[in-house]
């Protein structure tokens, strides 16, 4: 299969410009002088999407994300290497794009469907399915104007999924939505996606990026960082977010904390990657850090095969004694397994107080799975051990 | 439609600019998204108001009347400058304001269009011509409204209506390829240079006295009179006199220029557009 999407070796640099003034006060902003410095946004890129992939990309802010949708679109192109793109690309990129407030939904169905490439014909067509998606029957007539951002948003999504893309970009925007709109929008492209149509996603949302990606690039500072399942992703991603923490700023400075070794254990030791509910288990996991930490912490989180949390604690309220530099510590986390029968995923970070609510990522521990033999008839996402008695009155 | 074949290319980006030929092909294609548009742009000005289009034959009715009022009342040797007598002198005027308003209206719009549309340019991908090709489109609708009135005028003050009215025609069409060219250039060359917005606008204002709009080019001293005759709206202009009987003699030298201004305009706008037009929307 031809891929739908292709970057290779892709980088982009943008001129930037800094303005100094040249003189105080308000004549400052008139007469400035321009210093100009280039910015890699992107550097050396590679990238293959197939027809009916769902791919979400993240990162944090100023990680190339926009500049990638830009060259997805077309909008820009790269300063060197090759992006290509098959077939009709519909972005959702601030949906509505060229809706103008003064004209009716109707009309601008036209105007943003002529946008997206449809011919006025198609548009007849798919008019009807457009207006019933977005279920806005009553207020097709209406100029967007009236509309709230609510409906805003659901037109726009309507056209262009109604447009039937080969490349589908969804920025952000599918938030401002309501929760069940934002429910059947993933329905809708999970409907086209089986038909072929690849779809990028971007967004800080990493539970709309988990239920419906299955597979996550994360970008930092221009480089793809990781590419691979969105679990792994996600992860990568916090992971970035944390060391950025630490490092400071420039990404410079700071220590390291190393993690040693790493073990989910029964109660009698051994490694467990099967276990029997209410069956204590321990996550034990040793460091080593090249500098002094003060107040570490620790945080679990599990996870069952939906993706649903379980169970999770940062005890920031209670912090452990600060490591030494050069110093090895071991902690143990221990929890009774009280779970239904299923696949369940730990996690375990070990963080730093930094001030008043906010704390560092030192170590995350490598995501570990297990399963849990659950006790009979037992359903739900924990296991409570309800007792169930009779008394007579 | 998503198909289990392999879609074909949409696109290929390797670099800021969009070969010639690929970069027309797509235009063709944008045609109807042209239309749309502009068709779009002219109507949505006119919501809301009370008097609507009224407005778009308004302005250049009422600056033509009121230049024909100040050059036959009130500057000496206004009235009867028209080439020939037999051409009512508001008729001589506004013969010169349709294809005017028109240049000015749609080449401003037009060499700012790229810049302008920003908040679309950014967002999807379709040749950045569309967008001062759509400017110029728009222009068309005020000018069918003008050229109505003008035709009227023709009918009711005289000369009347006659085949040489047909002049209109090429002169139209002159002015849009004219205001076509111009837009290509300067659009793309503003993104660059937003000095541009303010020197057009400047130098319209230039152009508008220069241009032999309100006066024949029989009133220039000699000298100047080549000068008149060769400014790039000068065809246009002249054309439409010729529909309502009162060319210049110099009529073909200036519709000779007009068509050198289109050709070299045309070819930088073109060349321009195609180097950079894949990275016009970075600088927005």
């Amino acid at each position: 299969m031809t891929a739908s999407i292709q970057l290779s070796g892709v980088s982009k640099r943008y001129r930037k410009y800094d303005d100094h003034a040249r003189v105080g006060g308000v004549l400052g902003q008139l007469f400035t002088r321009t210093e100009r410095s280039w910015f890699t946004a992107l550097s050396d890129v590679d990238l293959d999407v197939q027809p009916g992939e769902s791919l979400g990309v993240i990162g944090r802010n100023g990680a190339g994300k926009s500049t990638l949708l830009q060259m997805l679109c077309g909008v820009t192109a790269p300063t060197s290497g090759r992006v290509t793109v098959r077939g009709r690309v519909a972005p959702l990129i601030s949906v509505g794009v060229g809706f103008h407030p003064e004209m009716t939904g109707r009309e601008n169905v036209y105007v943003n469907g002529t946008i997206l490439g449809l011919t006025r014909p198609e548009i007849d067509r798919r008019f009807d399915a457009i207006v019933e998606f977005s279920e806005l029957s009553s207020f097709i007539d209406t100029p967007v104007k009236f509309y709230s951002s609510g409906m805003f948003v659901r037109l726009g999504f309507a056209v262009a999924v109604e447009a039937r893309p080969d490349v589908l970009l969804v920025d952000e925007v599918l938030a401002v939505g309501d929760f069940a709109f934002q429910v059947r929008c993933f329905e809708r492209m999970n409907e086209i996606r089986s038909t072929g149509t690849t779809i990028v996603v971007v967004s800080h949302n990493m539970n709309s990026i988990r239920g419906f990606c299955d597979r996550g690039v994360v970008l930092d500072r221009g480089r793809v960082a990781h590419d691979g399942t969105t679990f792994d992703a996600i992860a990568c991603y916090y992971d970035l977010a944390g060391k950025e923490l630490v490092a400071g700023e420039d990404g410079s400075g700071g220590g390291h904390v190393e993690l040693v070794s790493y073990a989910l254990q029964d109660d009698e030791g051994r490694g467990v990657t099967h276990q029997e509910s209410g069956r204590t288990t321990t996550c034990s996991l040793t460091v080593r850090a090249d500098m002094p930490v003060a107040s570490p912490f620790l945080w679990v989180g599990i996870e069952n095969a939906q993706g649903q949390a379980v169970y999770s604690e940062a005890r920031m309220n209670h912090p452990m004694p600060g490591i030494a530099a050069g110093e090895v510590v071991s902690y143990d986390v221990q929890f009774p397994a009280d779970l239904p029968s299923g696949n369940y995923t730990i996690g375990v970070t070990l963080r730093a107080l930094t001030g008043a609510g906010e704390s560092a990522l030192l170590v995350t521990a490598p995501r570990q799975s297990f399963y849990v033999t659950g006790r009979p008839h037992v359903h739900g996402t924990a296991d409570l051990r309800a007792t169930f008695t009779r008394r007579s009155s | 439609m998503p198909t289990e074949e392999t879609a074909p290319v949409a696109f290929t980006l390797s670099g800021p600019g969009t070969p010639l030929r690929e970069l027309l092909r797509s235009l063709w294609s944008s045609r109807t998204l042209i239309g749309v548009l502009a068709r779009k742009d002219f109507f949505v000005r006119y919501r809301r108001t009370r008097l609507g289009l009224v407005w778009a034959i308004a302005l250049p009715l009422i600056q033509a009347v009121v230049l024909t009022v100040v050059f036959s009342n009130l500057v000496p040797g206004g009235r009867g400058s028209q080439a020939d007598p037999h051409t009512p002198y508001s008729v001589f005027v506004f013969a010169g304001m349709v294809p005017w308003s028109f240049f000015s209206s749609a080449f401003l719009a037009g060499a700012t269009a790229v810049v302008d549309g920003a908040n679309l340019a950014q967002r999807i991908y379709f040749p950045r011509m569309v967008l001062p090709l759509v400017a110029v489109t728009t222009a068309i609708f005020p000018l069918v409204a003008t050229l109505l009135v003008l035709l009227a005028m023709i009918v009711g003050l005289g000369p009347g209506l006659g085949l040489s009215t047909l002049w209109v025609l090429p002169g139209i069409a002159l002015g849009v390829l004219l205001c076509l060219a111009l837009s290509l250039v300067f659009s793309a060359a503003q993104v660059y240079l937003r000095d541009l917005r303010f020197a057009v606008s400047s130098g319209m204002t230039v152009l508008f006295y220069l241009t032999p709009v309100i006066y024949p080019v029989s009133r220039v001293p000699h000298e100047l009179r080549l000068l008149v005759e060769l400014l790039p709206a000068a065809g246009p202009v002249e054309l439409f006199r010729r529909a309502v009987g009162s060319a210049d003699a110099g009529l073909w030298r200036s519709v000779v220029a007009s068509l050198v201004w289109i050709v070299v305009a045309g070819a930088a706008g073109l060349a321009l557009h195609s180097k950079r037009d894949r990275v016009l929307a970075d600088l927005l």
